[in-house]
């Protein structure tokens, strides 16, 4: 069952065919409202479950649900606290939300294996604590890798090079999925590119460029 | 018919008479017709009640049990065992049944005839038999001819003694007259053991004979000796033989018990000269002994009596609680018509005066108190219903409690089981427990919605039992987990926190989480109070266990027990409100969010 009563007021718009672009994507009121699913009105959605069963259930609904408001905000990361206040955690007009401990569960469990790694904690600097931001792959770097060289193929770059803002941030890449791409993603979704002996990067720090072949 | 069909309980335990009251139980009893096993009723439990002896087999209960009506026994015969062979109890049925046959062709003639006794002391008719010896002088005096020990109380109006002129207490004559009876009962009708074509001197004075407590005189020298003895304890004369030479059926004296042949063919009911009951696990002295006395007691005669003959006759026509259930009602001619406020008054103020001297003489002694306990129990739950109505308080528990009177009857003791085998004591008290949950003139677990924590039972069991002869709480979970052992329509169960519950074997957790979700259903629909933020139509409503527990009829415990069994079983999930916790029904499970186009 995807989605299946969708509110008729704004047309569910695919991410990439934004009308709007935006021009601070991280920002999680963009225009467009995202379509929640009917379960985000559920109020026990936003009880972790103690019974197993349910409770997986429960956490691959969340998982998709963070995952599909993320695309659709373009958030490639979460600020776990500043997150909580957003309409992804906290649903207002059933005035349920999900409490810190339990999104941080939620999130622990994208990370897992049983999640299917689609988050992924930001350890900063060589403290290695939890900052309370991790990474929502709504496509992990692997899916992403092949994104860019699917664009560098239509768009025949093949040879030339690129900078890695010109990737992120130019006009040119409006409105490719990976527009407003956090850098640090951009350049562990190249590494694997360059693992797979498909691009080069090269350059100094601040200005890389990167080469596909 | 000697043998009758019984008819059994839910529990597996006879169904009782009215005022039949349960006065030995015992394991491992075989039955015997004659002298021959009647298979597939070898191994029971046999209950002796006040006016039955029965028979209920282990393994085939609905099919295999019988009662013997204690009115139909001639008379009771002990065997003590002997190496191998088991004690053994017979029973002989009242010769009136038998007469056609050859054990009554020595005396002959009609079942009436008195001229087989001839004992000189008592005079030759028998209402003037009895004799009452005064214990103050300890002259014998007559019975009056009048003078009917079932329907005696204590305003019945008794003689005073010839010799010093003091008035016996009640129950001495009772007792007299009732061991009379018994003895004139037992030598008006022919005896099958008696007045055989002897060797031995006289019909009369030589005859042994049963007297009133049992034992068995010598033929030849006329001591009592106790019945399990074979030969006479004086002089030595076998009593046993002398039996078996006439009857033939007697138990014969060492006879291996189990090998024994069996009965084969149906069992015929007019054939029956004597059963047995072989007590393969002990018991059977107590057994014998109360046997002996429910014989005595003739309870069964009590059951026909008119209850109080009463003393004034303008209070021939109680309509009160206790004299309402007497069928017959003397119509007294010359009652004078009182009516209106005057009329009630003073039919009120009889009614006083009559308990009171019903209550004065009963407490006059314990003795006293027993032959009428019937009416004080009538009394005292006419005066429990009163104190209730007075008060206004009465709750179930204490309903249940005033029903304890007419409950003790069913009670399972200690001291009625046999052997002192605790296995017994609890599969007793188990049956006992199903049977009065499963009562539906209590509907305990019907008022609990079908299900009851074993620790409130436990209370409400003990109250209903009026304070004596309390269960102790290891005994009764002992005796609560053999309900599945024994088949019984009741079911332990036990929930994830530890809590038991007792519960109807039919009422299962499908059942359960059925009914939940039938309800939580209903709720879409309906219109609630507040307006819910979310969509009713879609989700319906979360409930508590509060809420749960008032319309299932539930305590709040076993509310919060039954809804997270079914949320364990993923029929519902949980929402932890600032209110406390709510259960819905499962759409995490049937809604899912999937969707994640690529």
């Amino acid at each position: 069952m995807t989605t299946p009563a969708l509110p008729p007021g704004p047309s569910p718009t695919p991410p990439t065919a934004a009308s709007t672009p935006t021009l601070a994507p991280s920002l999680p009121n963009a225009p467009p409202t995202f379509p929640f699913p009917p379960i985000y009105a559920f109020p026990p959605f936003f009880t972790l479950q103690p019974s197993p069963t349910t409770l997986s259930s429960q956490l691959s609904s969340w998982s998709a649900l963070i995952q599909s408001y993320c695309r659709h905000h373009r958030i490639f990361a979460l600020t776990l606290v500043d997150a909580l206040a957003t309409p992804l955690f906290n649903n207002t007009s059933i005035s349920r939300k999900l409490s810190l401990a339990d999104a941080r569960r939620v999130l622990n469990w994208m990370a897992s294996a049983e999640g299917g790694h689609r988050a992924e904690w930001i350890t900063t600097g060589k403290g290695g604590g939890e900052a309370g931001r991790c990474w929502v792959f709504w496509k992990r770097p692997e899916e992403w890798a092949a994104v860019l060289e699917e664009w560098v193929e239509r768009t025949a770059q093949k040879g030339s090079v690129v900078t890695l803002y010109e990737i992120s941030e130019s006009d040119v890449t409006r409105r490719e999925e990976f527009h407003g791409m956090d850098g640090e993603l951009l350049s562990r979704s190249l590494g694997v590119c360059v693992k797979r002996g498909k691009a080069q990067i090269f350059g100094g720090e601040g200005s890389e460029g990167v080469k596909f072949f | 018919m000697f043998l009758n069909q019984l008819d059994l309980t839910t529990a597996l335990r006879p169904s009782l008479l009215p005022e039949e009251t349960l006065l030995f139980v015992q394991d491992a009893v075989g039955l015997y017709e004659g002298k021959l096993k009647i298979p597939q009723y070898q191994n029971g439990q046999a209950y002796l009640t006040s006016h039955r002896v029965c028979y209920v087999d282990h393994s085939e209960p609905r099919r295999n049990s019988v009662a013997i009506f204690l009115k139909d026994v001639e008379r009771p015969e002990f065997y003590a065992g002997f190496l191998k062979s088991s004690p053994k109890i017979t029973l002989y049925p009242k010769p009136s049944k038998q007469l056609t046959r050859g054990t009554a062709v020595a005396t002959g003639n009609a079942a009436n005839t008195p001229d087989g006794r001839g004992s000189p002391a008592p005079a030759a008719i028998p209402s003037v038999s009895a004799t009452w010896v005064c214990p103050i002088c300890s002259f014998s005096n007559p019975v009056p001819s009048n003078f009917d020990p079932a329907t005696a109380n204590a305003r019945t109006p008794l003689p005073p003694c010839l010799a010093c002129g003091i008035k016996p207490p009640l129950v001495h004559v009772v007792k007299a007259a009732i061991s009379a009876m018994s003895n004139r009962e037992a030598s008006t009708l022919p005896p099958p053991y008696s007045a055989g074509p002897s060797t031995t001197t006289a019909a009369g004075s030589g005859n042994q004979a049963i007297s009133g407590s049992g034992s068995i005189s010598c033929p030849r020298c006329t001591f009592q000796n106790h019945p399990s003895l074979a030969s006479c304890e004086m002089c030595g004369a076998s009593l046993g033989s002398a039996t078996d030479k006439r009857l033939d059926i007697a138990p014969e004296i060492g006879q291996a018990a189990s090998p024994g042949p069996s009965l084969t063919g149906p069992l015929k009911d007019e054939t029956i000269q004597s059963i047995k009951f072989s007590f393969r696990a002990g018991g059977e002295k107590i057994f014998f002994e109360r046997l002996k006395n429910a014989l005595v007691q003739r309870k069964w005669l009590l059951q026909s009596a008119p209850p109080i003959p009463k003393p004034r006759p303008a209070s021939g026509s109680f309509e009160d609680g206790y004299s309402a259930n007497t069928d017959a009602p003397v119509a007294n001619p010359e009652r004078s018509k009182v009516v209106g406020i005057a009329g009630l008054e003073r039919r009120g103020l009889e009614q006083r005066k009559n308990n009171e001297a019903m209550i004065g003489s009963a407490f006059e002694d314990l003795e006293a108190l027993m032959t009428s306990a019937k009416e004080i129990i009538a009394l005292a739950e006419q005066f429990s219903s009163q104190a209730n109505l007075g008060t206004n308080g009465s709750t179930e528990a204490s309903a249940l409690a005033s029903q304890s009177a007419s409950a003790l009857g069913l009670v399972t003791t200690k001291d009625m089981l046999g052997s002192g085998s605790e296995s017994l004591y609890v599969s007793e008290l188990s049956r006992n427990l199903a049977e009065w949950l499963t009562d539906d003139t209590r509907g305990i677990l019907r008022k609990e919605g079908g299900i009851v924590t074993l620790v409130d039972l436990w209370a409400v069991f003990n109250r209903a039992r009026g304070g004596v002869e309390l269960v102790s709480p290891a005994d009764f979970e002992k005796a609560a987990r053999m309900w599945d052992k024994l088949k019984l329509p009741v079911r332990l169960r036990q929930f994830k926190s530890g809590l038991l519950v007792v519960q109807g074997r039919d009422r299962t957790d499908e059942k359960t989480i059925a009914s939940l979700l039938a309800w939580l259903k209903e709720l879409h629909s309906s219109p609630t109070a507040t307006t819910a933020l979310w969509d009713v139509q879609t989700f319906g409503k979360g409930v508590t266990a509060q809420e749960t527990a008032e319309r299932f009829g539930w305590s709040v415990g076993v509310a919060t027990e039954e809804l997270e069994m079914a949320e364990e079983a993923g029929a519902l999930c949980r929402e932890q409100g600032l209110d406390g916790i709510r259960f819905w029904e499962n759409w995490l499970v049937k809604m899912p969010f999937q969707s994640l186009p690529t």
